[in-house]
């Protein structure tokens, strides 16, 4: 199935701004951010830390609502889902 | 209203617009870039979460306080120094509340809202940290 991952800031100068991403049929959070991680060492890097943890900074929306960190390895994901993926925010 | 946009706006035609018969005070928070020697900073949203976001934190606002309206733009795009980046106007009967209120949503704005800084000196560029994770 396809899903559109969208990266901001800091997280889209290695992520790239738009991609889609063909992963395997339920498939959660976790699986995508580990499916973004294989694509460059520079990617892995910013998503898990050296024990293979995801990092703490990382926020993820999944079609627009915030998802708690809990929630990263429960969450399902289905076709054509937005997810974005972005570091704290600094605006204001 | 509000607005994320690459234009500058004009603060005192949002505060005449907040004017009406049951309004007694209007406060108002304007953000503004700052002079940390750098010489600008780029601002990046995720355009339609943050304007759900802020659109969530105005109603937030407008149910925890007796305040009758809330307007907020946040700029986006590349800034210099001095530039406006924030507006946010909240009417209300009366004082108190306004300046609650809106100390409350320019809080709520720097926690939530997906809008980034990157600022730019002399020597290169870096992303502001953001304070929430």
């Amino acid at each position: 199935m396809k899903v559109v991952v969208r990266a901001f800031a800091r997280f889209r100068e290695v992520i790239g701004d738009v991609n889609t991403l063909d992963i395997p049929e339920g498939s959660g959070i976790q699986d995508l951010l580990i499916a973004l991680a294989a694509r460059s060492g520079e990617s892995r890097d910013l998503l898990f830390d050296e024990e293979g943890m995801i990092r703490d900074n990382i926020i993820v929306m999944l079609n627009r609502r915030r998802l708690a960190r809990t929630a990263f390895a429960l969450t399902v994901l289905s076709e054509e889902d937005e997810v974005a993926i972005y570091p704290p925010v600094a605006g204001g | 209203m509000i607005t994320i946009t690459e234009e500058d706006f004009n603060s005192g035609v949002l505060i005449d617009k907040a004017r009406d018969r049951q309004v007694g005070g209007i406060v108002t928070f304007t953000g503004i870039v700052r002079d940390d020697g750098i010489t600008a900073i780029d601002l990046e949203a995720y355009r339609e979460a943050a304007l759900q976001e802020l659109g969530a934190i105005r109603d937030e606002a407008l149910s925890r306080y007796d305040i009758r309206s809330v307007d907020i733009i946040h700029r986006i795009g590349t800034l210099a120094v001095g530039d406006h980046i924030v507006l946010i106007v909240v009417g209300s009967p009366h004082r108190k509340d306004a300046f609650r209120a809106c100390e409350y949503i320019i809080d709520r704005i720097k926690e939530t809202v997906p809008i980034w800084k990157k600022e730019y000196t002399a020597d290169g560029s870096r992303w502001v940290p953001g304070e929430h994770s």
